[in-house]
C-alpha cells in the first residue's frame, strides 16, 4: 500500500522554509531493556491471542456479553503490559527501565516532551529513586491516565470510524461500542502511556508518520487488521462468526500481535510510511 | 485568491512602455498572431484527443459486442409449422385412435370448445388470487391479498367448472418475452430480452398463427405488444390495441378493454369472433407505479374481480374462459428478473360445461403457495391448442395440463394418454428436426423414456383388461419424457459461443493494456502523440477490415463478413496504436502505480474487479463501495495531516472528514436487492413493498433547492470565484431549476396521494410542463451559458493614488514594476475549474430532476462529495501531478451513487416510469435517453467532473508566463492542459474498463453458475452499459466541454 523509506531520507523533509521551530519528532520507543520486560513483551501478544482464541466460541455465541466481560481483563492486561515493558511518557527508554544506567540519560534528544500536566522534575526524581514501589507508582499514574484517555477519547473516536466505514448506526450499537473499546485498548493504551498528549507526536500519529516501533506498530496493526477483518463479512458462508463485529475484532487482535512483533525487526524498526513519491511533491507547487 | 497584478503582465492590456508607435503596433500584431496561432493549435489538438477517445470507445463497443454475441443465449428458430393433416407420429395406429373416437371435429384431437376468451391480467401474481396464508406467524395480510377472490371461489365451489394453478414463467419476465412463450410454447433466449421497447414479429409456429390459418376470427384488446408480435393476425375492425408503456396511467387500457370486450360477449355478437385475447395492464401499472402494497393495487384487483364475474355472467357453454398473469412482480412491483415473486403468475380456466377434473383428492383445492403443484407457462400452448382442436405448434415444449383433460370425474386416463402422446410425439418431432438442423444426435435417456412409453402405450391399446393401470403408467411415461426434454432444452439453449466470447474478452483486455500505456505510461505531452497515433490506428483499422473481408472471401472463416472485418479492424487498430505508442521508447515510463495514491487507486480497481468473481461481493457492492470511499477519505485525512502548509492541512483534513461523513449519510438511501434480505432495509421508497416516495421524502427536493446552490457557492467563494456568471447561474438559475423540480415532485406526491381536488390530466400536464422547463433550463439555457459565458472572475482597475493602503503588489514574474495602475482580479486562482464546473451544474440539474426525491438528496450529496474530493486533491497537491486517484475515486463515487439513487445491478430496478417525467408518451430516442439519465445519472455526473481533477485550482498558465518563467523549450501551455485532461479521462475510462472486463470475464467463466442470470449476467450487462455511457459522456461532454472553458479563459488572459 505504501512504500517505506529509511528514516534518514525522511528527516530531511522537516527542514524547508515553513513550520518555524518545529520540534524534532521523538525517536522510536524501545521496549525496556530489563529481561522481564523483554521476555514479557513477546509473551504478551501471544497471551492476548491465546485468550482471544480461548474465548472465541463464547464470543460467537453472545458477542455483547462476552466483549463486555472481557473488557476489564483486557484493560488489566494492557495496563500491566505498558507498565512492565514500556517507558512512561516524559521519561526516556533507558532511564525509566534500569536505574543503573544513569549516564546514558543525557543522550536522548527530547527531554522537553513530558506529559503536559506532570512535573518532569518530580517524576524524574522518583524514577531514579531506589524504591521499586516509588517506581511502580510513578508508572501507575501514566498508566491510569492512558487508560482513562483511551476509554474516554479513543473509544468514541474508533466507534465513529467504525460507523463511517459502514457499521450499522441504527442497530448493533452495543457491538460497535464494545468493538471500539477493545480496539482502543489494543491500540491507544500504549501510545498514550508512552507519549502522553505530546502534540508533535500526535500530529505524527494522525499523519501515520511515526517511526515504526513496537507501540506504534501494534496500533497500526490493530487498525489494518480491523480493516482486513471486514472483508469476510459479506461472504455467503452463513457462518455465525461472520456476524459484526467478530471478524473485525479478530483482525484487530491478530493485527495487534503481528504489528507489535514485526515492528521490532530491524527491517522495519525506525522506518516511516511514505505517501507520495518524493520528486512529484515539490515540483509543481502552485506558482501563484 | 486575490491577485494584484501590475498591468501588462496578465496580457490584458497593451504595454505602456515608451516604444515607438510602429514597434508597438508590430509587437501587438505579433502577439495577436501568436495567440491566434496558439488558439488554433489548441482547437486542433482538442479535436485530436476527441478522436483518440472515439477510438477507445469503438474498441470497447467491439469487445462488448463480440462477447455479448457469444454469451447471450441463442436458439435456432425452426421454420417448420405443424399442420392439421399430419399427425406428429409416423405410425398409422395413432391416427386411427385419434380419428376413431371422433364425433366432434378437431385437428389432432377432439376439440372441447369452439370459442375462447383469453384474458391476460398483466402481472397477476399467484398470491393475489388465493386466500392469504401466512408463512410465519407474525406476517399479516397485505393490501394486495384477498382482493380478487372470484378465481379461488369458483375453483373450490365448482371444481369441474374451473381450476386455479400457479403458473410459472420462464425468465426474463418481461411481457414481450412472456407472450412469446405463451403462444409458441418455447423457452425464451436472452437475446430477445432487450427488444421489449420495440417488439418484433414472431416467425415461429405459434398458437395465434395456427388459429389464424384455421380461419378463425381473432380479436385482440388491450396491450399493443400483441400487435407487434402478431401483425395482421387479428380482425382489424374488432381489435383495439392500446399503448402499453405509459405506466403512470392505470385505467386507460383497462377501460378500453372493457369497453370493447363486453359488447362482443352479447349473444347478438357471438358470431363475429372465435377467440378474444384481452390484455389488462392496470395491475402491472399499479405495481410499477405504487408497488403491490398500496390501496391503488387493492382497488385495481377488486375491479378485475368484478370484470371476471361480469365475463362469467355473459359466457355461453361452448366458450372457454382463461384468465392468467403473464408474470408476477417483485416486492416493489417491478419485474423482468427471475426471483420467485416475479415468475409466479396465476392460471385459471373456466367453463360453464363441467369438463375439468382432478385425478386425486389432494389436488382438489388450489395450492396455497405457488411452489406447490405449479405448471410452467408453456403448458398453456398444447392445452389451449388441443382444447380448441388445433394442432400443437411445432416448437412447443409444454405438456397438456392435467386438470383440463382429466374429465369431470377425474379418471379419463385414456384422454390424458391421448393428449400426452400427441404432445410428446410433437416434442419428439421437434427435437429430431432441431438435432438434424444442428447436426447432433438424440439424447439417449430421452430416447429410452420414449421407447418405454411407446411400449406401455402399445400394450395398453391392445389389452383392454388392465386398461387403467397401463394407461396410467403409459401416460406417466409420456409425461416424464416431455418434462425430461424440457430440462434438456433448458440446458441446451444455455449454449455459449465460446470463441466469440474469447474474442470479446481479448479485445477488451488489449484495449485496457493500451489504455494503461496511454493513461499511465507516457512521459510526454499526449497531444503530441495524437497525429501519429490516429494515423497508425486508421491504417491498422483499414488493413484489418480488408484482411477480414479477404479471409471471408477465401473461406478461411465462417464468420459473417461484417463480424470478421470488424474483429480484425479492431485488432489492427490496436496493433497500429501500440506501434505508435511504443515507437519512441524514451517517451515511455513503466506504468506501475507509484506512491501511496497510485497504489491505492490500483488497489481499489483490482480488488473490486476480483470481488466480482464472488456472488456475495457482487450483491453487497454498495456496502463495499462505501468501505472503499471511507478508506480513501481516511487516507486523504492522513495525507492532509502531513501537509506542511497550515492552510492545506486544515482544509485538507476538513474536506476529508466532510467527504467521509457525506458518503456515510448518502449510504442511508438504499434499495435492497432480493439477495440482500434479510440484512438490508430499503429506505428509497415509502416501504419495502412500494415504489412511491413517503410524504416526508418530498421535503428532500426542497432542502436540496435550499442548500445545494449555497454549498456550491461556498466552494466558489473559497477561491473568490463567486463572480461574473457564477452569481447568476448558481445563485439564481440553478436554484430556480431545483425549486421547480421540487414543485414537480410535490405535485407527483399530490397525485399519488390524491391530496388535490384536481383532475389527473391537469396535474399530469402541469407536471410535464414543469419538467420540460427544468430540462430546457439545464440543457437549453445551460448549454448556451456554458458556451458563451466569461470565466468566473471580477476585474477591477485601481489607481494606486486612490488606494494607498494596498499591500505591495506581489510580483508574479519576478520583474520589478513601477507602481502604476493595478488590476485586481478576483477568482484568479480557480479560473479553469470554476468555469468548467458550470457543465457539472447543468447536468446535475437534469439528473436531479430525473431522480425520485430520495435520489435527489443522494445526487446533491454526490455533488458535495465531488467538490470535497476536488479540494482534497488540491490541498494534497494531486491536481497537477496527474495522480490516478482523482479519476478513480470519481469512478467509485459514480458506482456508489448508482446504488444510492435506488438502483441495483438487476433488471427489475430500472425505473422505467421516469421516462414519463418530462413526457406523456413514449418518444424515441428521448424516452430511452431519459431512462439512461435516471439510471446512470451518478456515473454521468462523475464522468462530467473528471476534467476537474486536473482543472480545479489549476494555476493559470499562458504562453508568455511560461516562456518567461522557464527558459526551456516553449510548448503551448494549453496543450499541457489538454494532455492532463485526456490523461484523467483515460484513467477514468481505465477504471470502468477494468470493472467491465472483470464482470465480463467472470460472467463468461461462471456461465454454468447457478446464479448466472440472477447476479453475474445482470452485473456484466450493467458494467458494459456503464462503460459505453461513460465513454460517450466523457467524449461528447466532459472532454469536449474543456474546449469552451479553456477558450473563454484564453480570451481573457491570452494563450
Amino acid at each position: 500500500m505504501a512504500s517505506v523509506t529509511s528514516p534518514s531520507s525522511v528527516n530531511t523533509q522537516g527542514s524547508p522554509t515553513q513550520a518555524p521551530a518545529e520540534k524534532p519528532s521523538p525517536p522510536p520507543i524501545d521496549i525496556l531493556p530489563s529481561q522481564l520486560a523483554q521476555a514479557y513483551s513477546y509473551v504478551h501478544p501471544a497471551v492476548l491471542l491465546g485468550l482471544y482464541a480461548y474465548r472465541f466460541e463464547a464470543l460467537v455465541a453472545d458477542p455483547v456479553r462476552e466483549l463486555l466481560a472481557d473488557l476489564p481483563w483486557l484493560a488489566a492486561l494492557q495496563i500491566s503490559f505498558v507498565m512492565l515493558c514500556l517507558p512512561p511518557a516524559g521519561s526516556t527508554s533507558t532511564e525509566a527501565g534500569a536505574g543503573a544506567e544513569e549516564e546514558k540519560k543525557k543522550a536522548p534528544k527530547s527531554p522537553s516532551g513530558p506529559l503536559r500536566h506532570g512535573k518532569p522534575g518530580y517524576r524524574r526524581k522518583h524514577s531514579s529513586g531506589k524504591s521499586s514501589w516509588a517506581c511502580f507508582f510513578a508508572k501507575l499514574m501514566p498508566a491510569f491516565l492512558s487508560f482513562a484517555l483511551t476509554s474516554l477519547l479513543a473509544t468514541p473516536l474508533i466507534a465513529v470510524l467504525l460507523v463511517l466505514f459502514g457499521a450499522p448506526l441504527t442497530t448493533h450499537n452495543a457491538e460497535t461500542i464494545l468493538c471500539a473499546a477493545h480496539m482502543a485498548l489494543l491500540s491507544a493504551t500504549g501510545l498514550v502511556y508512552v507519549h502522553g498528549v505530546e502534540a508533535s507526536v500526535w500530529k505524527e500519529v494522525w499523519g501515520i508518520a511515526r517511526p515504526v516501533d513496537a507501540v506504534w506498530g501494534s496500533a497500526l496493526g490493530t487498525g489494518l487488521g480491523a480493516w482486513f477483518g471486514a472483508i469476510p463479512i459479506p461472504l455467503d458462508w452463513d457462518r455465525p462468526w461472520q456476524a459484526f463485529p467478530i471478524t473485525i475484532l479478530t483482525g484487530a487482535y491478530i493485527g495487534y500481535a503481528v504489528g507489535s512483533l514485526v515492528s521490532r525487526t530491524p527491517l522495519l524498526y525506525g522506518k516511516r510510511i511514505e505517501f507520495a513519491p518524493e520528486q512529484a511533491e515539490e515540483e509543481e507547487k502552485k506558482t501563484n | 485568491m486575490v491577485l494584484k497584478a501590475p498591468t501588462g503582465s496578465a496580457g490584458t492590456s497593451g504595454p505602456k512602455n515608451p516604444l515607438t508607435a510602429t514597434a508597438k503596433e508590430k509587437e501587438i500584431a505579433l502577439q495577436e498572431a501568436k495567440s491566434q496561432q496558439l488558439e488554433q493549435e489548441f482547437k486542433t489538438k482538442h479535436l485530436g484527443i476527441l478522436g483518440v477517445l472515439l477510438w477507445v470507445l469503438l474498441l470497447h463497443v467491439a469487445g462488448i459486442y463480440f462477447f455479448t454475441k457469444g454469451f447471450l443465449l441463442t436458439r435456432m428458430v425452426l421454420e417448420n409449422k405443424s399442420s392439421c393433416d399430419i399427425l406428429p407420429f409416423d405410425d398409422v395406429s395413432g391416427k386411427a385412435v385419434s380419428s376413431s373416437t371422433g364425433g366432434k371435429k378437431g385437428c389432432w384431437h377432439d376439440k372441447t370448445f369452439d370459442k375462447a376468451v383469453v384474458i391476460i391480467i398483466d402481472a397477476l401474481r399467484y398470491d393475489f388470487t388465493v386466500p392469504f396464508a401466512s408463512m410465519d406467524q407474525d406476517e399479516a395480510a397485505h393490501l394486495f391479498h384477498d382482493n380478487i377472490p372470484v378465481l379461488y371461489e369458483t375453483a373450490v365451489n365448482n371444481p369441474s367448472n374451473a381450476f386455479l394453478l400457479p403458473f410459472i414463467a420462464d425468465p426474463p419476465t418481461t411481457t414481450l418475452q412472456r407472450l412469446k412463450g405463451l403462444t409458441t410454447g418455447t423457452l425464451p433466449t436472452f437475446i430477445d430480452a432487450g427488444s421489449n421497447f420495440a417488439g418484433t414479429a414472431i416467425d415461429e409456429d405459434n398458437l395465434v398463427a395456427q388459429l389464424h390459418s384455421a380461419g378463425k376470427t381473432l380479436v385482440q384488446l388491450g396491450d399493443d405488444t400483441w400487435q407487434s408480435l402478431f401483425p395482421g393476425y387479428f380482425d382489424a375492425n374488432l381489435t383495439h390495441p392500446y399503448d402499453s408503456f405509459n405506466v403512470w396511467d392505470l385505467h386507460t387500457v383497462d377501460n378500453g378493454v372493457n369497453e370493447h370486450l363486453f359488447p362482443l360477449l352479447q349473444p347478438e355478437n357471438k358470431g363475429k369472433w372465435d377467440v378474444i385475447f384481452g390484455h389488462y395492464l392496470g395491475v402491472d401499472h399499479a405495481g410499477h407505479r405504487y408497488g403491490p402494497n398500496h390501496v391503488a393495487m387493492a382497488a385495481k384487483l377488486q375491479e378485475m374481480d368484478r370484470v371476471i364475474r361480469k365475463i362469467i355472467a355473459s359466457l355461453d357453454d361452448d366458450t372457454l374462459l382463461v384468465v392468467m398473469g403473464d408474470h408476477g412482480m417483485d416486492t416493489k412491483g417491478d419485474h423482468g428478473g427471475e426471483s420467485d415473486d416475479e415468475v409466479q403468475a396465476a392460471l385459471w380456466m373456466y367453463s360453464k360445461r363441467g369438463v375439468f377434473g382432478r385425478t386425486s383428492k389432494d389436488t382438489l383445492l388450489p395450492p396455497k403457495h405457488a411452489r406447490e403443484r405449479f405448471v410452467p407457462q408453456i403448458d398453456l400452448v398444447p392445452t389451449l391448442s388441443l382444447l380448441l382442436g388445433m394442432p400443437i405448434p411445432f416448437n412447443n415444449l409444454g405438456s397438456p395440463i392435467e386438470e383440463a383433460f382429466a374429465g369431470s370425474s377425474g379418471n379419463d386416463w385414456s384422454n390424458l394418454l391421448a393428449v400426452n402422446r400427441l404432445s410428446a410425439a410433437q416434442i419428439k418431432r421437434y427435437q429430431h428436426a432441431y438435432a438434424t438442423a444442428r447436426g447432433a444426435g438424440d439424447d439417449e435417456e430421452s430416447f429410452a423414456l420414449w421407447t418405454a412409453a411407446e411400449e406401455e402405450w402399445k400394450s395398453a391399446s391392445k389389452g383392454f383388461t388392465s386398461k387403467s393401470t397401463t394407461v396410467r403408467s403409459s401416460y406417466q411415461l409420456y409425461r416424464k419424457y416431455q418434462r425430461h426434454t424440457l430440462e434438456i432444452c433448458r440446458g441446451l439453449w444455455a449454449r455459449f459461443d465460446v470463441p466469440s466470447m474469447i474474442a470479446g474478452v481479448a479485445l477488451l483486455f488489449f484495449g485496457i493494456s493500451l489504455l494503461v500505456l496511454y493513461a499511465r505510461g507516457m512521459k510526454i505531452d499526449r497531444t503530441e502523440l495524437t497525429p501519429s497515433l490516429l494515423s497508425f490506428v486508421g491504417a491498422g483499422t483499414g488493413l484489418g477490415a480488408v484482411a477480414g473481408v479477404v479471409l471471408v472471401l477465401f473461406g478461411f472463416t465462417d464468420m459473417a463478413t461484417i463480424d470478421a472485418s470488424a474483429l480484425l479492424a479492431a485488432f489492427g487498430s490496436m496493433a497500429g496504436g501500440l506501434f505508435a505508442l511504443v515507437k519512441k521508447p524514451e517517451n515511455l515510463t513503466l506504468p506501475i502505480p507509484n506512491g501511496m495514491w497510485g497504489c491505492l487507486a490500483f488497489f481499489f480497481t483490482v480488488s473490486q474487479s476480483l470481488g466480482y468473481a464472488s456472488n456475495s461481493y457482487t450483491i453487497w457492492e454498495d456496502e463495499i463501495l462505501l468501505f472503499f470511499l471511507t478508506t480513501f477519505g481516511v487516507c486523504a485525512g492522513i495525507s492532509s495531516m502531513r501537509q506542511k502548509s497550515t492552510t492545506d492541512r486544515v482544509l485538507g483534513v476538513y474536506h476529508s472528514i466532510l467527504f467521509v461523513i457525506l458518503g456515510r449519510v448518502a449510504s442511508f438511501s438504499r434499495l435492497c436487492r432480493e439477495e440482500q434480505m434479510p440484512f438490508c432495509r430499503s429506505t428509497y421508497y415509502a416501504s419495502s413493498t412500494s415504489s412511491i416516495s413517503a410524504p416526508w421524502q418530498l421535503a428532500i427536493p426542497f432542502l436540496v433547492a435550499l442548500i445545494l446552490p449555497g454549498v456550491v457557492r461556498s466552494f466558489y467563494a473559497g477561491s473568490k470565484s463567486y463572480e461574473g456568471a457564477a452569481t447568476l447561474w448558481i445563485g439564481f438559475a440553478f436554484r430556480l431549476g431545483l425549486l421547480i423540480t421540487s414543485l414537480f415532485w410535490m405535485l407527483e406526491g399530490a397525485d399519488d396521494g390524491e391530496w388535490l381536488p384536481l383532475r389527473k390530466e391537469t396535474l399530469k400536464s402541469v407536471r410535464v410542463f414543469l419538467a420540460q422547463l427544468v430540462l430546457a433550463l439545464a440543457f437549453g439555457a445551460g448549454t448556451g451559458a456554458y458556451l458563451y459565458s466569461k470565466p468566473c472572475i471580477s476585474i477591477s482597475v485601481n489607481k494606486p493614488t486612490e488606494d494607498p493602503n494596498a499591500p505591495p503588489a506581489p510580483v508574479i514574474l519576478g520583474q520589478q514594476q513601477q507602481p502604476r495602475t493595478t488590476v485586481t482580479i478576483l477568482g484568479f486562482g480557480n479560473v479553469y475549474g470554476t468555469r468548467f464546473f458550470f457543465l457539472v451544474v447543468n447536468f446535475a440539474l437534469a439528473v436531479i430532476l430525473m431522480q425520485k426525491p430520495m435520489g435527489q438528496g443522494a445526487i446533491a450529496l454526490l455533488i458535495c462529495q465531488i467538490l470535497s474530493l476536488l479540494e482534497i486533491l488540491d490541498t494534497n497537491a494531486l491536481t497537477l501531478t496527474n495522480s490516478p486517484i482523482g479519476p478513480v475515486v470519481l469512478g467509485l463515487l459514480g458506482s456508489f451513487y448508482f446504488f444510492k439513487t435506488g438502483h441495483q445491478a438487476v433488471l427489475s430496478s430500472i425505473q422505467w416510469e421516469t421516462a414519463f417525467i418530462p413526457m406523456s408518451t413514449i418518444k424515441y430516442p428521448w424516452s430511452p435517453l431519459l431512462v439512461i439519465l435516471n439510471t446512470f445519472g451518478a456515473q454521468i455526473l462523475a464522468a462530467i467532473a473528471v476534467p476537474l481533477t486536473v482543472l480545479w485550482k489549476r494555476p493559470l498558465q499562458t504562453h508568455d508566463r511560461v516562456s518567461q518563467s522557464s527558459s526551456t523549450k516553449v510548448a503551448n501551455p494549453a496543450s499541457r492542459l489538454l494532455s492532463d485532461v485526456v490523461q484523467a479521462a483515460s484513467t477514468h475510462m481505465l477504471y470502468l474498463a477494468t470493472i467491465n472486463l472483470a464482470t465480463t470475464m467472470w460472467a463468461g467463466h461462471l456461465r454454468r453458475h447457478l446464479m448466472l442470470y440472477r447476479i453475474f449476467s445482470p452485473r456484466f450487462m450493467m458494467g458494459a452499459v456503464v462503460l459505453g455511457v461513460v465513454d460517450v459522456v466523457l467524449m461528447l461532454f466532459a472532454v469536449a466541454g474543456v474546449r469552451w472553458s479553456t477558450l473563454s479563459v484564453g480570451e481573457i488572459f491570452g494563450w
